[in-house]
């Protein structure tokens, strides 16, 4: 126990040195062996834990040590495992194993693998000292660190310009929820004088009462944070260009674990947001403005991975609307079967960009469900749990509990976005997965795919597959010690619920099918038209915020910029380096090489001792 | 007072120092042999340092002139430690010597006998000994590559002002046995008392003069940079290193054990000459283009910081004075290692203008890490060792509430993180075309190279994990005398 949980992120740290002192000695065969093997030990540790968790299922923790103290401020390197932080380390070591194995498929061939291994590993590393950290220090130190291995791996292909202006943007976007974080961090160690989160959990309800301002605002800046992480309404712009990055990382970080961080980290500190019931509705609200917005941002997509993209948005939007009405259980929930089948589609996307020489244009696939069959498998079976078809999916397992935790909690209209949110589920992963497999070729890509070969394409997608179906919902995570209990209701209205939601997505696909298979020359003639054609474009460009963002923010903030150059407190500012430069200049004089003033310099400085002991006395 | 044999086993280290040396000297007398030289003092200094673990469980012991106690052990422990890094680095740089060159190692095990002998000294007369044992050689080393113009600039220069120093200090001491009629520092303390007499003070003041002097307090900072860039590699390092050290602890012992020093006026004067070295050490290397001259006006900024536990003076002084040395210590050897390093083998100047460091990541990747951590600790980067010196130094200042230290070394702080940013830019900007001096090839396996890397890996471990170090430094403040 004491040796196997700081093995989880000491190992792929320890991966991350060794391929970066490698200095690309080890070739892509040996990069990618370190980059797996380490990931896989570590994954091998949780397995171990989670036995040893199973057979003895209580919160236990390891203080490494502690790094200063300083009278309140004790910040120890202590970790933590619980219910939670334990699901959490299966999905990141987990689904992280099957990812880089299948990125030693994907990368093949490609410049600086061991580049891209060393900071996947680093990532995995960061990932779980964010889960588990026993003080939100340690929490803020994996959170950076996960955004920074994030940062370099969207700019992975850093000879595109565009790929390095994605990775700023979601560095820079991400960087504001993270400002909103620390302020939320002081506040809680201003007003609690710790940090440590059990602590934190305990004293909370002792020193503030339900709806104190104080606790709404400490709870509102950490949503803060946790919705630039997570892509959430309106700090969600930076989700869709991030898929530049492989999409190995697009799956891993960008789907599966760290844009999750944010619904960890609310669920992670439950006890706060419960006694900021505002701000706990707010979370609900926003997560239901997004599943909505991303859904129909996803319908007016051409490219695959920025379907997905949005798809995640819209899918973490759900755990949010789960959070909002206090279902953690069911959040966690979702979120573990959604990086299952998440990971899935994106390897599965993957798999076809390979096969398809690297076209992601849905317009310029087609007809491939008979060439790639493993990859139509993964996506067949992936939409099937993203549109959460009922009892054979996992995805219906899941969400079906976050909407029963909506209805059963009384909101109803955050139900109401649930249920329409499932009708443009069933209707993009639809359209996403007939664009590419069904019809005809759209390009000489297309009808020169290959299919991919081997184990390390295989295996991580069939392993994917069975985890996407109701299998995957058989693992239950260890929740109970950790959240309130759910919100119950009658046995009536939750099968009720079930069967409603089993009809929406039915219906959604049937629609789909119909749209897009028997309609599809209308579809297109509305989409080219009038009104149609602007709705395609606002969709397309998922409701404008981009540009809104450009025209309201960083517009008028370059003008400001521009207009305040030569401002006062410039001036002032400035003032202080001159300053600086001139004492500098001055006393550099002093520094002649010239003995004799050295020693003139010692006899005055001595004189002036004597003279103030002289005064002394 | 006769010697027993627990005096004899406390001096021990002393003794086999000492030992080592005049094995050294005979050894070139008979035959000159560069490795084996340098053998024999390596090999003499890790038996010491080896010593010192069994001396340190019967600590304190007093000797007549001497005491050694957790302060003296803790001063021996970082003197060896520098001597050895500074003798591995010496057995690269020397190399291709054109002189003689196993002088140098006699030089530098006489001066770590000097330093050991001050840091342990509780007798004027010892204190006098001790700095100049420690002095004299190193005029030698700071001259060695005396064929160079100004190599033999900066031991000239030092020798001079290091005696008109040494003098004011006589001076000083003549004034207190006037005052006093002993010498022994337990006596001193007593008669002065808290308030002393205006010939006491002056004594004082004119021990300060000498003693601030070698640690380059300003106003007697002026000769540092001139005598950092001309001393060769390995000098600049032990005269950084080992030659601060030992006098700052000498002077943390007076402090300490003479109330005197509690007087406001003095406390006034300690608190002005911290502040002017601190401002005065950064400002000076704002736009510095000479690394080795840079890394002199730092540690005149770095010892402006130290000061301040100085000043305070009480409480939580020793630890904090421990602490910040050790990392100090640490950090300045790698930053020198490098500079050493990239001098190798021995071709006339250093290799330390900013302009031959441009690029330097692209040729020498692990060189340059090591560089960089060390250039983070010297600026207080948390996560290094310079972090946690610096944490200290700042807590102590405002639990004393010293408002206007605290600012400047915040001011300070700020104004160096400018100049080593500017570094460790230059480290990494894109390769100039020309052919330029390097470290040897094979830096990594020679003896310099793996002590600079364990340098570099023990400066980020204390600063992640400082624990061993913090109760290290709290045994030392439990058995030392006051």
């Amino acid at each position: 126990m004491t040796l196997l949980l700081p093995l989880t992120f000491l190992l792929p740290l320890a991966g991350t040195l060794i391929l970066a002192f490698s200095h690309t000695r080890l070739g892509e065969r040996g990069s990618a062996w370190v980059g797996v093997i380490s990931v896989g030990l570590a994954a091998l540790a949780t397995a171990l834990l989670v036995h040893q968790f199973l057979g003895m299922p209580e919160a236990r923790g390891v203080t490494l040590w502690t790094w200063i103290a300083v009278s309140d401020f004790q910040p120890t390197f202590g970790l933590m495992l619980d219910g939670l932080s334990l699901t959490m380390l299966g999905i990141i070591t987990g689904v992280g194993l099957l990812i880089h194995w299948f990125a030693a498929w994907y990368m093949h061939g490609e410049e600086g693998i061991t580049r891209f291994y060393a900071y996947m590993n680093l990532f995995v590393a960061s990932m779980v000292l964010l889960v588990l950290g026993n003080n939100l220090l340690l929490l803020f130190l994996g959170w950076e660190g996960v955004g920074l291995c994030s940062y370099l791996l969207i700019g992975h292909y850093y000879h595109t310009a565009a790929n390095g202006w994605a990775a700023f943007k979601a560095f820079i976007v991400t960087r504001i929820g993270d400002a909103f974080l620390a302020v939320g961090l002081f506040l809680l160690f201003r007003e609690l004088g710790t940090l440590n989160i059990a602590e934190i959990l305990q004293r909370a309800p002792e020193l503030w009462a339900a709806g104190d301002p104080m606790v709404e605002l400490t709870a509102l800046l950490l949503l803060g944070g946790a919705l630039g992480k997570s892509a959430q309404l309106p700090l969600h712009t930076w989700l869709a260009d991030a898929m530049a990055g492989p999409t190995p990382v697009s799956a891993l970080i960008h789907a599966a674990t760290m844009v999750t961080a944010g619904v960890y980290l609310i669920a992670r500190l439950h006890g706060v947001f419960l006694l900021a019931p505002d701000v706990l509705l707010l979370t609900g609200v926003i997560g239901a403005l997004t599943l909505l917005a991303a859904g129909f941002a996803a319908l007016a997509q051409t490219d695959i991975k920025r379907v997905l993209a949005y798809s995640t948005m819209s899918q973490i939007g759900y755990m949010f609307l789960a959070l909002g009405v206090g279902g953690f259980e069911a959040a966690i929930f979702h979120l573990m079967t959604h990086s299952f089948f998440k990971a899935l589609l994106f390897l599965s996307a993957g798999a076809v960009i390979v096969s398809c020489h690297h076209e992601q244009d849905i317009r310029r696939l087609g007809g491939l469900w008979r060439r790639l069959p493993l990859a139509y498998t993964g996506f067949v079976v992936g939409g099937a749990a993203l549109a959460a078809l009922p009892l054979v999916t996992a995805g219906f397992y899941s969400k079906d509990e976050i909407l029963w935790q909506a209805l059963a909690s009384g909101h109803g209209e955050l139900l109401l976005a649930g249920l329409l949110g499932a009708l443009l589920t069933s209707l993009y992963t639809l359209r996403l997965i007939i664009g590419i497999f069904h019809g005809n070729p759209g390009s000489d890509n297309a009808r020169r795919a290959e299919a991919g070969r081997g184990l390390a394409h295989g295996l991580p997608l069939i392993v994917l597959v069975l985890l996407s179906t109701f299998l995957g919902a058989w693992f239950e995570p260890p929740l109970v010690e950790v959240f309130p209990a759910p919100h119950e209701g009658g046995e009536g209205w939750h099968l009720a619920l079930e069967i409603m939601a089993s009809g929406v997505a039915l219906a959604g696909i049937a629609l789909g099918a119909w749209l897009f298979l028997r309609r599809g020359a209308w579809l297109a003639d509305v989409a080219s038209h009038g009104w149609g054609a602007r709705l395609w474009r606002l969709w397309h460009h998922a409701w404008g915020f981009d540009a809104g963002y450009d025209r309201l923010l960083v517009r008028p903030y370059r003008g400001l910029v521009e207009w305040l150059r030569n401002d006062v407190v410039d001036a002032v500012v400035g003032l202080v380096a001159r300053l600086a430069w001139w004492l500098h200049v001055g006393l550099a004089r002093t520094q002649t090489g010239k003995l004799r003033l050295y020693a003139a310099s010692m006899v005055v400085g001595a004189t002036l001792m004597l003279l103030v002991m002289a005064l002394a006395t | 007072m006769t010697l027993t044999m627990t005096h004899l086993m406390a001096l021990l280290p002393l003794i086999v120092v000492c030992a080592t040396a005049i094995t050294v000297m005979l050894g070139i007398a008979w035959r000159r042999h560069h490795g084996g030289t340098a053998a024999v003092t390596v090999i003499g200094i890790v038996l010491t340092l080896a010593m010192l673990l069994p001396i340190w469980t019967m600590a304190p012991v007093e000797v007549p002139l001497l005491v050694v106690d957790g302060l003296a052990l803790f001063a021996g422990a970082m003197i060896l430690i520098s001597s050895l890094t500074c003798a591995a680095l010496a057995y690269v740089y020397l190399d291709n010597y054109p002189g003689p060159r196993e002088e140098f190692y006699l030089l530098l095990l006489c001066a770590a006998a000097g330093g050991m002998v001050l840091a342990a000294s509780r007798h004027l007369a010892t204190l006098f000994v001790g700095l100049e044992l420690l002095s004299m050689p190193l005029y030698g080393m700071l001259a060695y590559a005396f064929s160079e113009r100004r190599s033999l600039e900066a031991g000239i220069k030092y020798f001079i002002l290091s005696a008109a120093a040494t003098a004011f200090l006589l001076f000083g001491m003549a004034l207190l046995y006037a005052q006093v009629g002993r010498l022994d520092l337990p006596a001193v303390a007593a008669v002065l008392g808290e308030r002393p007499t205006a010939w006491g003070l002056a004594g004082i003041g004119l021990l300060l003069v000498g003693l601030g002097f070698k640690l380059s307090i300003v106003p007697f900072h002026l000769w540092t940079p001139d005598v950092y860039e001309g001393a060769p590699g390995p000098a600049a390092t032990f005269l950084a290193s080992a030659s601060k050290v030992a006098v700052f602890v000498v002077l943390l012992r007076l402090v300490l054990s003479t109330p005197a020093f509690q007087d406001d006026w003095l406390r006034g004067v300690l608190a002005v000459l911290a502040l002017a070295g601190m401002l005065v050490g950064n400002l000076l290397a704002l736009v510095q283009s000479n690394l080795k001259r840079l890394l002199g006006y730092s540690s005149i900024a770095h010892f402006g910081y130290l000061l301040v536990a100085l000043v305070v003076g009480d409480g939580l002084a020793t630890e904090t004075s421990g602490v910040y040395l050790l990392t100090y210590l640490v950090t300045t050897l790698g930053a020198f290692g490098v500079v050493t390093l990239l001098s190798s083998s021995y071709s006339g100047e250093d290799t330390a203008a900013l302009h031959h460091y441009r690029g330097l990541f692209w040729r020498r990747p692990y060189l340059t890490a090591v560089l960089t951590v060390s250039l983070l600790s010297l600026a207080g980067i948390p996560f290094t060792a310079g972090f946690i010196g610096k944490f200290y130094i700042i807590a102590l200042g405002v639990e004393a509430e010293r408002w206007w230290l605290v600012g400047g070394i915040i001011v300070g702080s700020a104004i160096g993180l400018y100049y080593y940013l500017r570094v460790m830019v230059t480290l990494y900007l894109v390769e100039p075309g020309m052919r330029r001096r390097d470290a040897p090839r094979d830096w990594g396996g020679r003896a310099g190279g793996v002590v600079v890397l364990g340098l570099a890996l023990l400066v980020v471990m204390l600063g992640v994990y400082p624990a061993p170090m913090i109760e290290w430094v709290r045994l030392v403040e439990h058995i030392t005398v006051r």
